[in-house]
């Protein structure tokens, strides 16, 4: 604490307030006195709800929005100065979300060097940075590429290096990894933690990943415009309660430790990482051998599942067929859907997963191969289409991307209408599909569709699919780009359908705790190929094989594969959430004397 | 079965990396060179000395390496002005005196000496335009013509021509090609689950209905096109941009003296095309035992 009076802060804010005009015309009040200096060479990360604040804030740190009221300081320069904008805006960089809209041009060494050219440097001088800059990134192999050839993650990493190129002293990512696959955010965090430690560059991150804010040296929550809560990510995270107020999610890990703190003698409550959990226990069980494993957590084989809806057989899919660009997506899947089950389908960007659901409605075609749809062959001449497309409701990923009705009401009965249903009946299926994902008919169907929050349109969008009243409904990463409790809801929306309805479920999804919490199935598409398919416990039961293909398990699943290497337990278990866990782990306890309350 | 898929026919800027002479000319070189060589087209109004011109563009192509198959499509492209003109000058320039010999006369269509010279010089010339311009695109990348058309338009920057400005605004819209037309495809297909008909099947007598089967495409692009503007503004903005005053080039052309003897080639070869008098196409005929045209 100290340090703060002898340091001086590179960002101090003061008081700050800012409203911004929003769709109904009333000021929305973004910003609400906020307080902060940003020490040299700190990792801070900001977290809170969408619509926090947090964004707002970001965007005043390097001068995009200025104050309405109170202070903002970059170094010496305050940034209502017009003469240091330049100055602020080399001095803290941005990174964005989206990683399509930040990149300038059409080659990524050209680029990096976009920023040195408005500052107007020497050629050689910028010569020298794009080199760096690239190097730093490690994109110099591909600096010759065009950028819509690159994956999300090099693309986040094209525009870490546009930033690096102005030689900045504090990087700002926000939600830099909100719209990138695990694989991806592991990429760009890795540069920003290396360019932090070794560099020595400030970092601030806003995130909605909590695996992120773990590793911050202080982590600030933001609700209402205001900073509500603010120390090391240990102190806050021990503090669950007050976090979910705030509707922040605390890391599974953090969760385990802190119910079986409840269960278990001076347990510990503030873990943050599955290496720290597994030596705590470690340290507080000895190791034996033949200690049974508690049914709780033991796998029961799946009954026989009845009806297929959905059967691929050798499906090979190519793009760009028969030109001479022709790639193969997929190759040989073996693939089925059943009556009523929720499948999960995990897999990175480009796996070929989104290749395979656009076959479960027949937008795409097999090249090779056979898929079937409710007993009829797609490739059967006269096949129709629509109805196999009604039935089966795919949703893709970012759905609200393609709401186009004036209004929510009009946006919903899209697919009805094109049903050539009766008034009647198409206004029957909006209000129903409006209710199934919590939208009142009356208080919305007459809004503005693009005056929504992000979450509403989101659902909208789903409801605009589920008014086809589909038998299926497919998913692609429903709960992407949302906040913490917006996923909650709009997964309980969708499990609800499931049993009420008995809808049958595929989601797509890189969320493994969600999908180890609701799935009967799961299946891992890696290179266009299915790798793995089976209960959850059976595929998470492989930890090995998910780490080779970069895609990890769930942290309990984890911390309990760990305990079983390190001989703390000896039968190989796989639990699948944090009740189960807590069973294993409290019955583990239990061996030893005197240490569960109970 | 592959209606969804638009980029398999995008063939914007179909650069083919033969890496020949011609690709490592300056693409300013290239540029003032075509358009040399259009203006020399352009001035050309016999058949001989555009016949030059034609094999001359051939010879270019040959030395560039680019397979003959990729310019020949080209044609394809032009084919209706082809026949536009074609026709017109066949029905119209007949009656066109002086007529010099008639070779054929039927109804009011009527073939003269003087009809075929322009019909021949008119065909040629648009085919030299069209292999000349899809050379230059063919050996040079796009971001090259950016570059080049940026420094070639620099020195009318002072009479208010904002060369970097439309330098950027070329690179940003070929930068965002692919991305829309990715954009474009996942709409059409969400569009399509929500059982939408968007193959086209709506009557073409009704075109406000047919219009209206294209804004579940055609709204939420643009909604999203604006949403990429604004985030690319604050994207540039936060990288200090404030427009081309004060901006240095990380991209340097070098001009050598292959490009300056490349460009002082095609300006020679404009006034020995338009001012020595070559001779007429039927007196080459007849060197060579022909007479009787």
């Amino acid at each position: 604490m100290l340090k703060e009076f002898v340091v001086a802060p590179i960002i101090r804010l003061e008081n700050v307030h800012y409203s911004y005009q929003s769709e109904t015309d009333q000021p929305v009040k973004a910003l609400d006195g906020v307080n902060l200096a940003v020490q040299p060479g700190e990792y801070l990360v900001i977290v809170g709800h969408n619509g926090s604040g947090k964004s707002t804030l970001a965007k005043h740190l390097n001068a995009l929005l200025l104050p309405a009221e109170g202070e903002v300081w970059v170094k010496d320069w305050n940034t209502t100065d017009p003469r240091h904008v330049r100055d602020i805006r080399s001095t803290v960089g941005m990174v964005f979300q989206s990683p399509d809209n930040q990149i300038v041009a059409t080659i990524v060494e050209e680029d990096v060097a976009f920023g040195p050219e408005n500052l107007g440097l020497p050629h050689s001088e910028i010569v020298r940075r794009v080199d760096w800059s690239l190097d730093q990134v490690g994109m110099t192999p591909l600096r010759h590429r065009a950028p819509h050839l690159l994956s999300g993650g090099q693309k986040q990493r094209v525009c870490i290096a546009g930033m690096l190129a102005m030689r900045p002293q504090v990087l700002v990512l926000d939600e830099s990894t909100a719209m990138l696959d695990p694989l991806g955010r592991r990429e760009v965090l890795d540069i920003a933690y290396r360019l932090n430690k070794d560099e020595g560059v400030t970092l601030i991150a806003i995130t909605h990943y909590m695996e992120e804010a773990v590793a911050a040296d202080r982590l600030v929550v933001m609700s209402e415009g205001r900073i509500v809560l603010e120390g090391t990510p240990r102190d806050l995270f021990a503090q669950a309660g007050r976090l979910r107020e705030l509707q922040i999610d605390v890391p599974q890990v953090t969760q385990l430790a802190a119910a079986l703190s409840e269960r278990i003698d001076d347990f510990p409550n503030d873990i943050l990482t599955v290496a720290e959990l597994v030596d705590t226990i470690r340290q507080r069980v000895s190791p034996r051998d033949g200690r049974p494993a508690p049914a709780g957590a033991a796998e029961s084989p799946a009954p026989p599942l009845p009806e297929r809806i959905i059967d691929i057989k050798d499906l090979t899919y190519y793009y760009m067929y028969d030109t001479p660009l022709q790639v193969k997506a997929v190759s040989g899947i073996n693939l089925d859907v059943c009556q009523g089950e929720i499948l999960g389908i995990i897999g990175h960007t480009g796996s070929g997963k989104s290749t395979v659901i656009q076959h479960f409605n027949a937008l795409l075609l097999p090249h090779e191969g056979q898929v079937t749809i409710f007993g009829q062959d797609v490739r059967q001449n006269g096949i129709d289409v629509k109805s196999i497309r009604r039935r089966i409701g795919l949703v893709f990923q970012f759905p609200e991307a393609q709401l186009f009705e004036h209004y929510v009401g009009d946006d919903i009965a899209f697919g009805p209408r094109n049903l050539k249903l009766s008034r009647e009946d198409v206004r029957a299926r909006v209000k129903q599909a409006m209710q199934s994902v919590g939208l009142g008919f009356e208080e919305f169907k007459d809004r503005i569709t693009f005056g929504l929050s992000g979450g509403q349109m989101r659902r909208v969008a789903l409801a605009g699919v589920l008014a086809l009243e589909p038998e299926v409904l497919v998913l692609d990463e429903p709960t992407s780009g949302l906040d913490p409790q917006g996923r909650n809801q709009l997964l309980d929306h969708i499990l609800e359908l499931h049993r009420t309805e008995g809808l049958t479920l595929v989601l797509v999804s890189h969320n493994m705790e969600e999908l180890a919490r609701v799935c009967d199935r799961i299946c891992v598409i890696s290179e266009g190929r299915v790798v793995s398919i089976g209960s959850p416990a059976e595929v998470f039961g492989r930890p090995a094989m998910l780490r080779e293909l970069s895609l990890g398990v769930p942290p309990v699943t984890d911390v309990i594969d760990q305990l079983h290497h390190t001989g703390v337990l000896s039968n190989p278990t796989t639990v699948l959430n944090v009740d189960q866990a807590v069973e294993l782990l409290v019955h583990l306890f239990e061996a030893e004397p005197g240490k569960v309350t109970d | 079965m592959s209606q969804f898929e638009l980029l398999r026919n995008v063939t914007i800027g179909q650069y083919i990396p033969t890496n020949s002479v011609v690709h490592r000319l300056d693409p300013r070189a290239k540029m003032l060179g075509a358009a040399m060589i259009v203006l020399t087209v352009s001035f050309i109004t016999k058949v001989v000395p555009i016949l030059i011109m034609f094999a001359m563009i051939l010879l270019i192509a040959n030395i560039s390496r680019v397979p003959l198959k990729y310019i020949l499509r080209g044609i394809l492209l032009g084919l209706p002005i082809l026949v536009l003109v074609f026709t017109i000058q066949l029905l119209f320039q007949g009656w066109t005196e002086p007529v010099g010999r008639i070779y054929l006369e039927w109804g009011w269509l009527r073939v003269t000496r003087f009809s075929v010279q322009l019909i021949t010089v008119g065909i040629l010339r648009i085919l030299c335009f069209i292999f000349i311009t899809s050379l230059v695109t063919m050996t040079s990348t796009v971001t090259e013509l950016t570059h080049s058309v940026e420094k070639l338009l620099n020195p009318f920057r002072r009479f208010g021509v904002p060369s970097h400005e439309l330098a950027l605004i070329n690179m940003i819209a070929l930068r965002f090609v692919p991305t829309l037309a990715e954009e474009m495809e996942r709409v059409m297909k969400a569009q399509a689950s929500r059982c939408a008909d968007i193959d086209g099947s709506q009557k073409f007598w009704r075109p406000d209905k047919a219009a209206r089967a294209y804004l579940p495409l055609t709204v939420p692009l643009f909604i999203n096109a604006f949403r990429r503007a604004e985030d690319l503004i604050l994207a540039m903005e936060a990288r200090c941009y404030i427009g081309g005053d004060g901006r240095t080039k990380y991209v340097v052309l070098k001009g050598s003296r292959r490009d300056v003897v490349v460009v002082a080639g095609t300006v020679v070869f404009f006034f020995l095309m338009v001012l020595v008098p070559w001779p007429s196409a039927r007196s080459v005929l007849a060197l060579v035992g022909l007479t009787g045209l």
